[in-house]
């Protein structure tokens, strides 16, 4: 049986008149990786920072390791075995990386290391580097060290990548990636789809201040996210007008391509045999749904990279 | 524990950033090297200059009177004044403006009219009888009239009569010396109340009376002290201020505004020990402050202060005092440029009405008033006693009201710094 290290009951965040959280339940377990997924202003930041003790609740209940995180007795409990990646992640500009990671390190009993913690992040050769002088990407590694450097159990990740390029994200990525193995629980926001995707256990997409769906990435897709697309690049019209009357879910796309919604394997071997007999050379691929689908049919809309709600 | 920590971090990085140590450190060390130059002399010659039109010549040859050349040379003597002859056909403003140029500082001239000469020996015949006349009439009432029979009171009153019209009768002619200064000039006063003084010299010795109060020039303090000995501790004292109310604020609502405040209340680290770290951190760079201007003041200005406990005690209190009221205002500033604002608002009246630059007495009562409701005018009072006076009483009693003050803000400090996000 696995423990959940956070439980989550009827939570209310009510402002003057807005609502930004909105009566939500969830629960996260030991040694996962989980995603709350949304557009800004959906209440990902809000719920974080209840549970991280910084924000007062409306009403509702909110547990981590068991404590209350409206009780102050227990709040300095839950503040000892947390490591926080704030939204907007910044430090002290003139101290080094190694100077500010040790400042964090030092409101904690015990920690960790600095060297192994500058290690296990990859910032060896920025050890002496002013914080102001590092790039976007570079910071964000220095948050994320910051937030394991008196080694807890629990780490909250705010929007970890938002506003880096795709390099730098992707190394954030494999950072993260590299938790799991530390036996970290991780608490991850993001309004990137496949940030969620590839780095979560389990996901919960979050908007309005209300949880829609929760789930394994592979559940939600296969019960949200619609069929398989065999796609044939740069058809003629002559393949379209057979494929048309032979199969049910056939359109053109762009750019002359074919698009044939398959609903299982032996429709597939179908399709496949027909393209074999007529001979056709074109390039194929087989387009899987992944959790962008998900959120389009479910919340009906986009997120731009800025992380606004499309509809 | 975390104190230190905090402490240190802040510290650290307010040293290594340089604008903050142009505002906290050389600023007021450049500041201090300005006013001791221009009260010190080193700069230069510290006489006022000053346009004199002499008038009044002999008709014969136009030589000056003996009288008025007498008074310039009384003027000279003083040591005080660069004196400029003004030829006696020229206007003297348009002369002194030309000669000064258009950069040569405050315009002063002083017109000796045609006649001072004349004047002066009329206007002490005047005096004197005057003086003849109220000795006689107060001798005789006093006392001689009682043992006079009737007519010899009445020959005497008669003759009362006739010195009093007489000295009636003479003419008044006391404008014969005319001194122009420029309303911008902030020595003119000086300048002027100067030149009376040697005018009232004049009139006494011209009618033989002795100074009956001579004045005994003495420093009130133990050591020989100079003019920038009095500004060590005031500048000393305002920079204090200004690094609490200004620079402290802009940090620390910028520290607020870029989340750092927020990264650090996601650990166990409390409030109390955020802002006595950051009180500490103060403490430090005020004494560092202290030290530096008491050692420029030695090696440049041969300034005597000698710091002692009660003066590192006073600025450990001033240090909490306005770090208090600096944590006090960014508890309620969000926004940076506001904060330096609203900081500079406050400091800056602050500064020239609490007596660290002007003493006090030359100010109008209202702003004596105004200034007794000041923080920084305890805590300058207290540091400049302890630093030059060596008066540890009026130490004492500033200090308490500087102690009493810093605990009040500090628990304000800590009652409006949000720990908390909304």
């Amino acid at each position: 049986m696995v423990e959940a290290v956070i439980e989550v009951d009827s939570l209310v965040k009510q402002y003057e008149k807005l609502r930004a959280v909105d009566g939500i339940s969830f629960e996260v377990y030991e040694g996962e990786v989980f995603a709350f997924l949304g557009p800004n202003g959906a209440g990902k930041t809000t719920t974080v920072e209840i549970l991280e003790c910084i924000r007062p609740i409306t009403s509702g209940n909110a547990k981590v390791f068991g404590y209350d995180v409206s009780k102050n007795d227990d709040v300095r409990e839950i503040k000892k075995r947390i490591g926080v990646l704030p939204q907007d992640f910044s430090a002290l500009d003139k101290l080094t990386v190694k100077e500010n990671i040790d400042l964090i390190g030092d409101m904690y009993a015990k920690h960790l290391d600095i060297m192994e913690v500058i290690k296990l992040l990859d910032l060896e050769d920025k050890t002496n580097e002013k914080f102001d002088k590092l790039s976007g990407g570079l910071k964000q590694r220095v948050g994320v060290a910051a937030a394991l450097v008196s080694d807890p159990k629990l780490v909250f990740l705010d929007e970890p990548t938002t506003g880096l390029d795709p390099k730098a994200r992707r190394e954030v990525w494999s950072v993260i990636q590299n938790l799991r193995k530390l036996d970290k629980t991780v608490f991850l926001t993001t309004h990137y789809m496949e940030e969620a995707q590839i780095l979560a256990d389990r996901i919960a997409i979050i908007d309005k201040g209300k949880i829609v769906l929760i789930g394994s990435p592979q559940e939600l897709i296969s019960e949200h996210g619609g069929l398989k697309v065999l796609v044939i690049r740069k058809a003629d019209n002559r393949l379209l007008d057979i494929l048309q009357k032979k199969y049910d879910q056939v359109k053109s796309g762009n750019n002359g391509d074919i698009e044939i919604k398959i609903d299982n394997v032996s429709e597939l071997w179908q399709v496949m045999s027909t393209l074999t007999e007529m001979k056709v050379k074109n390039d194929i691929e087989i387009q899987t749904p992944t959790i962008e689908d998900v959120f389009l049919k479910i919340v009906g809309g986009r997120i731009t990279e800025e992380g606004e709600l499309k509809q | 524990m975390r104190v230190v920590t905090v402490f240190k971090a802040v510290t650290k990085n307010w040293m290594r950033s340089r604008s903050g140590l142009f505002f906290s450190i050389l600023f007021p060390i450049l500041l201090l090297l300005v006013f001791g130059l221009i009260f010190s002399g080193i700069g230069g010659s510290s006489s006022y200059t000053i346009f004199v039109q002499n008038l009044d010549r002999n008709p014969s040859d136009n030589s000056p009177t003996q009288f008025s050349a007498a008074f310039i040379e009384a003027l000279n003597n003083t040591k005080t004044f660069a004196i400029k002859d003004v030829p006696s056909d020229a206007n003297a403003t348009t002369f002194a403006r030309d000669a000064l140029g258009p950069l040569g500082g405050s315009i002063r001239i002083l017109v000796i009219s045609k006649g001072f000469q004349d004047d002066m020996f009329n206007g002490t015949f005047k005096v004197r009888v005057g003086i003849s006349y109220s000795t006689l009439n107060l001798t005789y009432y006093n006392y001689f009239m009682q043992y006079m029979d009737p007519v010899q009171r009445a020959t005497f009153e008669q003759g009362l009569v006739q010195l009093q019209q007489f000295n009636e009768s003479l003419p008044y002619s006391r404008t014969s010396l005319t001194i122009m200064t420029d309303p911008s000039d902030q020595s003119g006063a000086i300048v002027q109340s100067i030149i009376a003084s040697i005018a009232n010299a004049f009139n006494y010795q011209l009618i033989g009376a002795e100074n009956v109060i001579q004045f005994n020039q003495t420093s009130v303090t133990s050591k020989r002290l100079t003019t920038v000995d009095y500004y060590v501790p005031g500048i000393t004292a305002a920079f204090i201020m200004t690094n609490g109310i200004i620079a402290l604020t802009a940090n620390t609502t910028e520290f607020r505004r870029r989340g750092i405040i927020k990264r650090l209340s996601l650990t166990p680290l409390t409030k109390m020990d955020w802002i006595l770290g950051n009180v500490l951190s103060q403490t430090l760079l005020n004494l560092m402050l202290t030290g530096l201007m008491i050692a420029l003041g030695w090696v440049i200005f041969n300034v005597r202060i000698i710091p002692d406990a009660l003066t590192i005690l006073m600025i450990f209190l001033g240090s909490v005092m306005f770090s208090g009221i600096g944590m006090v205002l960014s508890g309620f500033i969000k926004d940076v440029e506001a904060a330096s604002a609203i900081g500079n608002a406050i400091a800056f009246p602050m500064m020239f009405l609490s007596g660290t630059y002007f003493p006090l007495e030359l100010m109008p009562s209202y702003i004596q008033m105004v200034s007794k409701a000041l923080p920084l005018t305890y805590f300058s009072d207290g540091l400049r006693y302890s630093m030059l006076y060596q008066y540890p009483e009026g130490v004492y009693t500033n200090m308490a009201i500087v102690a009493v003050l810093a605990a009040v803000f500090l628990v304000l400090g800590a009652f409006v710094t949000r720990w908390k996000e909304k």
